[in-house]
């Protein structure tokens, strides 16, 4: 077990981070003056209802959305200022993303997807180890329409961690699986999080979960409502679920 | 009026496809133009002509002879079949005009008389009083080329004497729709004209007092036309009868029919292509909207609509679009047709042009259009009947892909991003096929248009280049010894002088056989060349004929065989001569030998029709002057005017054309690569999307659906030439006939451009096709499964 991270300066700066939707007259206020901070290498859970902005808050870090008003920044990059073009590259260089639908390229055999990305890195790691370290080297062959969902949510993983990146950015990961299946992406998720390094922020609608993670982050309509953090990390076979 | 649930969203999907649509409606809309402009100066033409021939009773049968008394004419109406004959006086002449440098020449024609034949539709004026002696009409485009009117002078060289003839009016007349002066081979109405001037006057002209020089004869509807003019033969052999001839052997009527034959093709090529094309865009579309709108479907039938209805909802959607092109189609169309029209005026002289808007043409046009409209929404309307409620309520089964051609893809060295691109194309063979197919069209459109570029400048260069080099030819009235070619080297300018004797004959060959002129030439000519197959100047055999290849085919000849030549002037010897070689040809049928051979045969002396000259570019005009002022001109002939006239008239017409075409071809290349991109934008938008979220560029995620596309496109570019290839050589086919043969010359440079300007036109789609895919929704694609 790793002991509290934060050996260097943090890698998200998060400073009233508010996003509103606009649909006609209608306005939603997705996110309410956010701050959040989040350690090289630590494992953030974030819960909350839904509707509760942890989506919106996730691609904005993330560098899919842009915020309506704050400060993100990643390291000494100020995401709320950078251009489409520089979102693309930061996204491409330093974050990997899992979600809940997995969106594989159904073209593409397992081993293909991942080099997809390989391909277009600056230091990925072998296609193969990525596959082994979620655990489905011998399924590397197969097009994502003949895996499992846990097999292609993971096939997702290895995707997401075969470049290195720096932040493993993760929405509802399990929420299309059953539970036997979630704990074995989870498992993933959490070797992967020790093995990359990678600080890794995960959203679920499982509390269960709150028990692997560095820290636990409660959203509640747009805003932070509870934050709590985990003096000893279990591993997800250790979680009751 | 209430709309129906689905007949509102036949409306919305209209317009939320409405580029596609509309790239649909356009191919349709090609196809609909071409078929109504086709079929409309098809009939045009047709009807023109035939309504044109009634109303002036033009003549079934004609012969030129040298001279014979006026009371023949009475013995030809005597045949049975002929219902009325009538004579004329027909020579040639020269124009006298001070303001023109360079040589024209006029055939002069007795007015037809009372009731007679071949009647003038007079444009302007009025007829010439039969009682005098130098009035005269001319035709309308001469008239019109050369600013000429009633009430103006033209002076002219009538057998060797000058005369200032009087217009008194303008006219057309059936015979000379294609009014083509002697040498030409393209109509110049600038060079050369027709006067009609009544027939005494030309009598005393030309020392025919009481003779006439040509016949025409109107024969009984259903008569042996063949038997009639073998007797009109044998009646007029005695005076210099150069045989007799129909109507297809007409100059004018044979041009004319010329035009209709190509027409003809036009009509069975192009149409059916853009049909297809739509067809196939039409399949395309509809089979991937059913696809997306499966679980519609499937609601819609669960609750109790029928399959038929769902189905005709969808042919509904099709229908508004083939609706939508065929009004584009026929406004085109229409619009289009009178400008051919125009194209037609300007060319052939009609008095009155007949350009039917026939509703069946309109009618036609329409329900082929909806025709293959429909046939392309059969197979998707064909699934839709057959998709069951409960299993179009489910998501789609996983598209099935295959991992195969590993070697192939080694070979190229393909990314993952271009193993999706080859996996896509593969999944859908038959897509992907049709798309290749669509694009291959366009491209074989502008082959099989642009080649007649090359193929003119090679049979001028051919022609003129390698085959008649002279710069001009004298043509004398009569045939003169050979002591007149002296003569012609004294006249300022003339460099070289070369001999030539024209003699008419007919060639048979079994039961084939074609009237025409034996050319005699020196045994190694210099300025007019026969040329072989392989453009090596020929030389003159001692005894044998050299035959153009067209007219070898037409008599079903080879080097070797024996043809009967029949003379038709002078002594009129019959003979058989051996066919010794054959040569290249492309306007008329040609047969050249050694002009001291063909002396020999005519047994009448040394004799020589005229002279070809090479000239000192200097004194050109004064050569051109001289050579009026020489009695016994019959008409002087200038190589530059003869190829420029050529150029010009093709280039105008063939760059109408072309225009058209590229037109064309550019509507089916847009409208395959933009659908074909929409499809597959559609299809993929997830996965690209999704390929932004990981990092991917706008450039490198356009540039998966481009190389898709890209594949596609450069597929079709090979298919596309042969195709083009293909239809040049039917075109050539068709459009081979005794008046022309074209040679089928296809420079790399004409498949070059064709690819260039269909790559342009994909280029264009996709720029269209840019926005929507920087548009791409990143986080909607990650809310939803697909
Ligand atoms: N594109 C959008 N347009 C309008 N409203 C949106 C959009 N995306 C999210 N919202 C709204 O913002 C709020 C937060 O959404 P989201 O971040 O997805 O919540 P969570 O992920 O916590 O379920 C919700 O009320 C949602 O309806
Ligand atoms: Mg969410």
């Amino acid at each position: 077990m790793r002991g509290p991270p934060a050996r260097t300066g943090p890698v998200f700066r998060v400073k009233a981070l508010s996003k509103t939707y606009r649909s006609g007259l209608l306005e939603v206020h997705a996110l309410r003056c956010v701050d959040f901070e989040a350690a090289q290498g630590e494992f953030v859970v974030i819960l909350g209802p839904s509707g509760s902005g942890k989506s919106t808050f996730l691609n904005i870090v993330g560098g899919l959305d842009r915020a309506s008003s704050g400060e993100v920044w990643f390291k000494d990059h100020q995401l709320t200022a950078a251009s489409e073009a520089e979102l693309t590259r930061y996204r491409r260089d330093h974050v990997g993303f899992v979600f809940q639908f997995y969106n594989l390229v159904p073209s593409l055999t397992a081993r293909e997807n991942v080099q997809l990305v390989t391909e277009i890195a600056h230091n990925p790691m072998p296609v193969d180890d990525a596959l082994a370290l979620v655990g489905l080297s011998e399924r590397r062959d197969h097009f994502p329409a003949q895996l499992s969902g846990g097999e292609q949510q993971r096939v997702a993983i290895a995707r997401a961690i075969a470049k290195q990146p720096e932040v493993l950015l993760c929405d509802e990961p399990t929420g299309a699986l059953d539970s036997r299946t979630g704990i074995r992406v989870l498992e993933a998720l959490t070797e992967v999080n020790r093995a990359v390094g990678a600080t890794t922020l995960v959203i679920t609608h499982n509390a269960a979960i709150r028990d692997i993670a560095d820290r636990v982050v409660r959203f509640a309509d747009g805003r932070i409502a509870e934050e709590s953090r985990n003096a000893a990390r279990k591993t997800p076979a250790e979680v009751s679920w | 009026m209430v709309i129906s649930p689905l007949r509102r969203k036949v409306l919305r999907d209209l317009r939320r496809l409405g580029a596609q649509a509309l790239a649909i409606a356009l191919v349709l809309a090609a196809g609909v133009a071409t078929l109504i402009l086709g079929n409309g100066a098809l009939d045009a033409l047709t009807e023109t002509r035939a309504r044109y021939y009634a109303d002036s009773r033009f003549a079934d049968v004609f012969a030129d002879l040298t001279r014979a008394p006026i009371a023949l004419i009475d013995e030809i109406e005597l045949i049975d079949g002929v219902l009325q004959a009538e004579g004329r006086i027909v020579k040639v002449g020269l124009l006298d005009l001070p303001a023109m440098a360079e040589p024209g020449s006029v055939l002069f024609v007795s007015l037809p008389g009372e009731g007679g034949l071949n009647r003038l539709h007079l444009r302007r004026g009025r007829m010439p009083d039969p009682l005098s002696a130098d009035e005269v009409v001319v035709s309308e485009g001469f008239a019109d080329a050369r600013g000429l009117g009633p009430g103006d002078r033209l002076p002219v060289l009538m057998n060797g004497q000058r005369r200032e003839l009087r217009l008194t009016g303008t006219a057309f007349s059936p015979e000379f729709i294609y009014a083509l002066g002697p040498g030409d081979i393209m109509p110049d109405p600038r060079r050369f004209g027709i006067v009609w001037m009544p027939r005494h006057g030309l009598e005393s002209a030309f020392d025919l007092r009481g003779s006439v020089s040509s016949v025409v004869a109107k024969l009984v509807p259903g008569a042996n036309e063949a038997a009639v003019i073998e007797k009109i033969d044998r009646l007029l052999a005695p005076y210099g009868g150069a045989g007799a001839e129909g109507r297809e052997d007409q100059v004018s009527h044979a041009f004319l029919d010329a035009e209709i034959k190509q027409l003809g093709a036009m009509v069975k090529v192009l149409p059916p292509i853009f049909l297809l094309v739509a067809a196939m865009l039409v399949n395309m579309t509809l089979m991937r909207l059913v696809a997306l709108e499966r679980e519609q479907i499937g609601l819609l039938k669960a609750i109790g609509y029928g399959s038929r209805a769902i189905a005709m909802h969808y042919v509904e959607f099709v229908l508004a679009i083939a609706l939508a092109g065929i009004a584009i189609g026929l406004v085109a169309g229409a619009w289009l047709g009178a400008g051919m029209a125009q194209m037609y005026a300007r060319f052939f002289s009609f008095p009155f042009l007949v350009f039917s808007r026939d509703p069946q043409v309109y009618g036609l046009a329409a329900v082929v259009t909806l025709g293959a409209a429909v046939a392309g929404a059969v197979r998707a309307a064909r699934s839709v009947v057959a998709l069951p409620p409960a299993v179009a309520m489910t998501p789609p089964a996983p598209v099935a892909y295959r991992r195969n051609g590993g070697w192939l893809r080694r070979l190229l060295g393909l990314r993952q991003t271009g193993l999706m691109v080859a996996r896509h194309l593969w999944r859908w063979p038959l897509r992907t096929g049709s798309s290749v197919l669509g694009i291959a069209m366009a491209v074989a459109i502008l082959v099989a248009s642009l080649w007649s570029f090359g193929s003119i400048e090679h049979m001028i260069h051919v022609t003129f280049g390698r085959s008649e080099r002279h710069d001009a030819q004298i043509v004398f009235g009569d045939p003169l010894p050979a002591s007149a070619a002296f003569d012609a080297r004294t006249l300022p300018g003339v460099m070289v002088v070369e001999p030539f004797r024209a003699v008419t004959a007919r060639l048979s060959h079994r039961n084939l056989s074609r009237k025409l002129t034996i050319i005699g030439k020196p045994p190694e000519p210099h300025l007019s060349r026969t040329v072989a197959p392989d453009l090596r100047p020929m030389a003159m055999p001692e005894a044998g004929l050299i035959l153009s290849e067209a007219l070898a085919e037409a008599l079903d000849v080879r080097p070797g065989d024996l043809v009967e030549v029949e003379v038709l002037e002078g002594p009129r010897p019959v003979l058989v001569l051996p066919v010794s070689g054959l040569s290249v040809g492309y306007v008329g049928l040609s047969v050249a030998m050694d002009i001291g051979a063909l002396n020999r045969i005519m047994r009448e002396g040394a004799m020589i029709s005229g002279v070809n000259l090479q000239l000192d570019p200097a004194l050109q005009s004064d050569f051109y002057a001289a050579a009026r002022e020489t009695p016994r001109t019959g008409f002087v002939g200038v190589r530059e005017l003869t190829v420029n006239r050529f150029r010009e008239t093709l280039a105008d017409n063939i760059t109408i054309m072309v225009t058209v075409y590229v037109a064309l071809a550019g509507i089916i290349a847009v409208g395959v690569v933009y659908n074909s991109a929409r499809i597959a934008l559609s299809e993929q938008g997830r996965e690209l999307a999704s390929l932004r979220v990981l990092g991917f560029t706008r450039s490198e995620v356009a540039g998966i659906l481009y190389r898709e596309l890209a594949a596609v496109v450069l597929i079709a570019q090979p298919l596309g030439w042969l195709i083009g290839y293909a239809i040049a050589q039917a075109m050539v086919a068709a459009f081979s006939s005794d008046l022309y043969r074209v040679s089928l010359v296809i420079g790399r440079e004409v498949f070059a451009v064709a690819s260039l300007a269909v790559l342009a036109a994909a280029l264009v789609s996709a720029a269209l096709i840019r926005g929507r895919i920087n548009r791409l929704d990143m986080i909607e694609v990650l809310k939803t499964r697909e």
